[in-house]
């Protein structure tokens, strides 16, 4: 028996594959400031659902796998530790200045940001390396003691050492950890080509300065989870999420916190996949999106690779090491909506939150939010909602509709309702298209699977809009990331910087530097039980033409070492992916690699969803709702359906309704839905 | 009939077909000064020259980049078709500089013009007689480098030889030339794509329509903010500072700015500037304007779509041959989007705090500091490779405004923060400098109950060969001003270190080649501070101390002891 944990801002989600395979997905509150509380709350629950006892529950448990929003959190509340920076001298402002840019242009009184380490914490030390990894200034060891010293007396708990090019010789660097080791042996430290042997200072000093700031508490953190744990004499696996999906050791974890950002989100994809591949998918191109009441996640998995990037950020701070690359908007059912003096309807960014929240939850919310106008346009049901047990007021949402948008519009209040849907939908398809259209994707090569609780009232329109032909609401819509924890790989990222060129490959120090990446990939699939047969070890380097900036991810196989003139065959396969990418290659250029990267990857289990159709009786619809659909541009009365009520696998034609418990799924004219084998929702667009 | 569902999915269409095209420039683009800094603009207009614009690219690019079709229009008439492409440099011809190459589609449908797509980019090189992108000191449109006065570059969608070659014969790193001329037209070529796809699927008959209604509703939101500002005029001279011995006190920079909130309107005059002057400086018909219509726009509100329906309530008198204004030939306009016209904008905007109080901002940076230089060589670590391009370090400065401090990274009134900053490693990595320091510049932003940003500390080390710098700075006698009781910004200023610990002070116009073993220290501008120091947070001057943005004796100065 596994459990998957992924802890949200307001729901702990769990999801348990039990011995008999079936897969069961729960949610109870989460708890804070104490994250790890509602975990056992959760446990508590399974055993209350099951009728056993919470120590039957762990006794049983063999792994768990725990999504932690505990980095992501702490970046965005400002509590991390007290952290210092040591940098080299002259550039103490390498996180104030940033990489330039101004996200709105036109609002001449935006506040300039604050850098993630104040200045009064950065101290510089005389010493400089050049491009080349030559010793341009001696490391003036007096001074670095000096700097340790004076981030002692002020009390900080972590120090960030990112000096300017340590990726082209990290001498100083490792010499400075060494002398905090020696005169400061109580904080923990970071060495920013450890963490992040990257190019561009800003980016290289924020991973860094992210990496130690995030130590101290996630040692508190893992090592008050493993004492619980023990109290309860649990003996199984402890797994981590990571900034990339996948499942860590906690020690991985502890040396490397910085890995820890958009654990559990960045399960999502994974998720994805799983859902598509079960519906019968074989093309691997998948748009996951996850709708809740403050933010719409996407993620685009092409031909079965999750998509990975290095630009990853936290309340604008970027932290630079690879992850799942999720777009995230802040739309979602508390967006409030507004008529500007032109006459033009707005929706969000402001935001209802979950506080009062929506005017129809009849908490104290004055203004119109996407969830009043889907109360409105029949998307919800007025009778359960999330499970709360709260009954929602129409009046409310007709009198804020009213008074707000239908007035300055001189429409309906059914119009204006779907209006405010639409403008809302028409921001989260804006989004697809930034990671879609714009890359030269074409979406309507892709399928789409919607999560959350709001998933099931936009993801057709969205569709529909980009051209994607089928959605898949998928059983666990309302638990996707878990279900994503609990399905995916262990996976962890290795790297080493080290500077070659085609022209002149030093075939030496790279097979070192390869071995060494290999023997730290494998101790890490090793120390999570994973047989050798389910190991993989994905190797990449960074390469770009010389003085080009921006490098290129280029795979390879140790064996392509092996060759006679290793460099060539690498030179070739870039020339090959720089004109994949951008139409055009420069085949007489040697090619610079900077930097050597291992995806260790070890399978751990195949989860599958147990078939529901044995016994399985369909009800006729529960009776009718009005709807409006702004293909018609008015309301309808259609047919609604209670929970897994549809025969399996007939379809049936919109426009209706389908009430499930955690969503209802709106399936307009022209499209038809069909539950699955597997409890899912399958939604073709014709 | 446009309904509301229609406006809100063609706005949003139009502005992801502009994003799109950015997007094809950013990605394609050789140079620095695109692939990182991202000094470029697109944008769109109908067949009437009514622009769309989306709040990406930069206000001085794309304030009047409308210009730009209805001179092609007025040029070529009915001799366009489908497939052509229009390259287009000239001041004179609703361009804003020579270093800013403009690309122009017509965009066909059934059988006409519905659109252009347009595309806008700042070169490094423009085959000026020196290497630099701004020529400041150019006395005529003669020693301008190449011009391209709105010529035909393709032709049914292949690049006319002649034109091309031309550009390559003059550029001075052709080959970098090259491919950012096919980045721009990636970008207009998108732009075209996208529009015909859109025309395919709405009709375009419809979405001139939308064209109409959206300058319409660009309007009215302009015509309501206006009617929320105090009616009155206002007007003032600032000073620009230069060699010229017949401005020894500096270029007299005159506008008039009469607000009509009932009326819906601003009014800005400026006939009363003096003629043209005999350097790279003098505005251009397109810098003018931009500089008006975005400084107005800002005053009004960040809502506003900045397109030709909301310029129509900002009306602009100016006149042929003053220094600001339109020029008058041969007066030369290299240098029209940086020097005198950030001091004229941020003039501009400096006028409307002088209207009421909570409006407007100080004054901020003029003219380019020696630590954005253009920088030229050969790098022996790649065989003697030519190099030219230019670095953005330090343009900060912002100017302090009624409700913040100065942005830091913002540049001028003409770019806002929208450039992009050139990192450390990645320039030494491609230029054979060293950078000793990038810092803020302590006590350089002017005090007030808001703070103007601070400048930049900079120190570029010569290596291993020499490097020319070029550069045209200002604000070195005549630092941003500050408003409203605000205090003036430190003064920008230049050195050069030939042996260690001997500084000799540079001229704003500066070309120097830095030798092996030498340095050149560049300490810029802050931004004017806005309103009475007095009425400063103490909470801001305690962390502004602590983070050792100002020193404690200039808290004290200018803050008082602590309260």
């Amino acid at each position: 028996m596994h459990v998957a944990v992924d802890v949200g801002g307001t729901f702990t989600d769990l999801v348990v594959s039990y011995e008999d395979g079936s897969v069961v997905g729960y949610k109870t509150p989460s708890t804070k400031p104490d994250i790890i509380q509602g975990f056992f709350n959760g446990i508590d629950l399974i055993a209350r659902e099951n009728g056993i006892t919470p120590q039957a529950v762990f006794d049983r448990l063999t792994r768990i796998d725990f999504g932690t929003t505990a980095a992501t959190n702490a970046i965005l509340e400002g509590q991390a530790a007290r952290t210092g920076l040591i940098v080299t001298k002259g550039f103490r402002d390498v996180l104030v200045i940033r990489e330039g840019g101004k996200e709105d242009t036109y609002n001449m009184h935006a506040k300039y940001p604050e850098p993630y380490i104040s200045r009064a914490l950065t101290f510089e030390v005389s010493e400089r390396m050049t491009a080349e990894g030559e010793v341009l200034l001696p490391l003036d060891e007096a001074g670095v003691v000096q700097a340790i010293l004076a981030l002692r007396t002020e009390k900080v708990e972590a120090i960030a050492v990112s000096l300017i090019w340590s990726i082209a010789n990290p001498a100083h660097e490792l010499r400075i950890g060494e002398l905090v080791r020696e005169h400061f042996p109580e904080a923990q430290f970071s060495l920013s080509h450890e963490v992040n042997p990257c190019l561009r200072e800003h980016r290289r000093a924020m991973s860094c300065a992210l990496d130690a700031s995030l130590k101290p508490l996630v040692a508190l953190n893992v090592a008050s989870m493993r004492n619980r744990l023990e109290q309860v004499g649990y003996r199984g696996k402890l797994t981590y999420i990571t900034s990339s999906g996948g499942k860590a050791a906690p020690e991985d974890i502890l040396r490397r916190p910085v890995y820890l950002c958009f654990s559990g989100p960045s399960a999502a994809p994974e998720s994805g996949r799983r859902f598509a591949g079960m519906e019968g998918d074989t093309q691997g191109n998948i748009i996951t999106v996850d709708m809740g009441g403050t933010s719409f996640d996407v993620s685009i998995t092409t031909a079965g690779k999750l998509p990975m990037h290095r630009a990853g950020t936290i309340a604008g701070h970027i932290f630079g090491v690879p992850s799942v690359e999720i777009h995230t908007i802040g739309s979602g059912g508390g967006s409030i909506a507004r008529v500007d003096a032109g006459g033009f309807l707005h929706v969000g960014p402001e935001s209802a939150s979950s506080y009062p929240g929506p005017a129809c939850y009849n908490r104290g919310g004055t203004r119109p939010t996407v969830t009043d106008a889907n109360l409105l346009s029949g998307y919800l049901n007025e009778n359960f909602v999330s499970g709360g047990g709260m009954t929602l007021s129409r009046e409310r949402s007709e009198a804020v509709v009213g008074e707000h948008i239908a007035r300055h519009l001189g429409n309906s209040i059914e119009e204006a309702a779907g209006l405010i849907t639409f403008a809302c939908e028409q921001d989260m398809v804006s989004a697809i298209e930034d990671l879609t259209v714009r890359r030269g994707v074409d979406p309507r090569e892709y399928i789409m699977v919607a999560g959350g609780a709001a998933a099931g009232a936009h993801a057709v329109s969205i569709a529909r809009e980009i051209g994607v032909k089928r959605v898949i609401l998928p059983k666990m819509a309302g638990v996707l990331s878990a279900f994503g924890i609990l399905a995916g790989d262990a996976t962890f990222g290795f790297a080493r910087s080290l500077a070659t060129t085609t022209g002149a490959f030093d075939t030496a120090a790279v097979r070192k530097a390869l071995a060494e990446l290999q023997a730290e990939g494998t101790q890490f699939l090793v120390g999570l039980d994973v047989a050798p047969a389910n190991r993989h070890m994905r190797w990449s380097c960074q390469a770009r033409y010389r003085a080009q900036v921006w490098e290129l991810s280029l795979p390879f196989e140790p064996a392509d070492l092996d060759a006679e003139d290793p460099g060539r065959g690498l030179a070739a396969r870039f020339h090959e992916l720089h004109r994949e990418l951008y139409q055009a290659a420069s085949e007489q250029e040697d090619v610079e690699i900077t930097e050597w990267n291992l995806l260790a990857v070890g399978k751990l289990s195949d989860i599958k969803l147990p078939d529901i159709s044995l016994g399985h009786q369909p009800q006729p619809s529960a009776g009718t709702r009005r709807a409006y659909f702004r293909d018609l541009r008015a309301s309808a009365e259609v047919p609604v359906y209670g929970p897994l009520s549809l025969a399996i696998d007939q379809p049936v034609a919109g426009p209706l309704i389908v009430d499930e418990v955690l969503t209802t799924i709106v399936v307009g004219p022209g499209s038809s839905v069909t539950l699955s084998r597997f409890g899912n929702y399958v939604i073709d667009i014709h | 009939m446009i309904d509301n569902f229609l406006m809100i999915v063609l706005r949003r269409r139009f502005e992801a077909i502009i994003r799109d095209m950015v997007n094809a420039l950013f990605k394609s683009g050789r140079s620095g000064v695109l692939n990182t800094a991202m000094d470029f603009s697109c944008s769109i207009t109908d067949a009437k020259f009514q622009s769309i614009s989306v709040a990406i690219g930069l206000p001085v690019h794309t304030g009047a980049i409308d210009l730009i079709p209805r001179v092609t229009a007025e040029l070529y008439g009915d001799d366009m078709a489908a497939g052509d492409c229009f390259a287009n440099n000239d001041g004179y011809l609703g361009n804003t500089h020579c270093a800013d190459f403009t690309l122009c589609v017509p965009v066909f449908f059934g059988g006409r013009i519905r659109f252009y797509a347009i595309a806008r980019a700042h070169f490094a090189d423009m085959g000026f007689p020196t290497p630099t992108t701004y020529g400041a000191d150019a006395v005529d449109r003669f020693m301008e480098g190449l011009q391209l006065p709105c010529v035909r570059i393709q032709k049914n969608y292949g690049d006319v030889r002649e034109v091309v070659d031309i550009c390559r014969a003059n550029i001075r790193a052709p080959e970098q030339f090259y491919g950012d001329y096919k980045a721009c037209l990636a970008a207009v070529r998108t732009g075209e794509k996208r529009l015909e796809e859109l025309c395919d699927k709405y009709g375009a008959d419809l979405l001139e329509e939308f064209v109409d209604e959206f300058q319409s509703y660009a309007e009215r939101m302009t015509a309501s903010a206006i009617a929320q500002l105090p009616k009155g005029k206002v007007e003032g001279t600032y000073r620009y500072e230069t060699d010229l011995p017949q401005y020894p006190d500096g270029i007299p920079i005159h506008a008039e700015i009469a607000v009509d909130p009932e009326a819906g309107r601003i009014e800005i005059d400026l006939t009363r500037n003096v003629d043209n002057v005999p350097l790279g400086i003098n505005l251009t018909e397109s810098t003018t304007l931009a500089s008006c219509r975005m400084s107005a726009l800002n005053v009004l509100g960040a809502d506003i779509p900045r397109c030709s329906g909301a310029f129509r309530r900002i009306v602009v008198k100016m006149r042929e041959g003053a220094v600001i204004g339109k020029p008058r030939k041969p007066a030369a306009t290299s240098a029209a989007t940086s020097n005198l016209c950030s001091a004229f904008a941020s003039h501009l905007h400096a006028l409307y705090a002088q209207l009421g109080a909570g409006l407007g901002s100080a004054y901020s940076t003029v003219g380019v500091p020696a630590s954005a230089s253009v920088i030229s060589g050969q790098d022996p670590r790649y065989g003697d490779k030519d190099y030219v391009n230019q670095i953005l370090m330090g343009y900060w400065g912002g100017p302090a405004t009624a409700r913040s401090d100065g942005w830091l990274t913002y540049g001028s009134a003409s770019t806002q923060g929208a450039v992009w900053q050139s990192s450390v490693e990645v320039s030494e990595l491609q230029h054979p400098i060293i950078v000793e320091k990038l810092a803020i510049r302590q006590d350089s932003g002017g005090a007030g109950q808001f703070q103007g940003g601070p400048g930049a500390s900079v120190t570029f080390f010569a290596h291993k060969a020499p490097v020319r710098f070029i550069f045209y700075s200002g604000s070195s006698r005549i630092p941003p001003k500050g408003v409203r009781g605000g205090s003036d910004a430190a003064p920008t200023g230049a050195w050069l270190e030939r042996h260690p610990g001997e500084r000799e002070l540079l001229p704003n116009n500066g070309n120097i080649l830095l030798q092996p073993g030498q340095r050149l220290h560049s300490d810029s501008c802050g931004g004017g501070g806005y309103g009475d120091p007095a009425q400063r947070d103490r909470a801001r001057v305690d962390h502004d101390v602590r983070e050792g943005w100002i020193t404690p004796d200039f808290a004290a100065r200018h803050y008082g002891a602590a309260r």
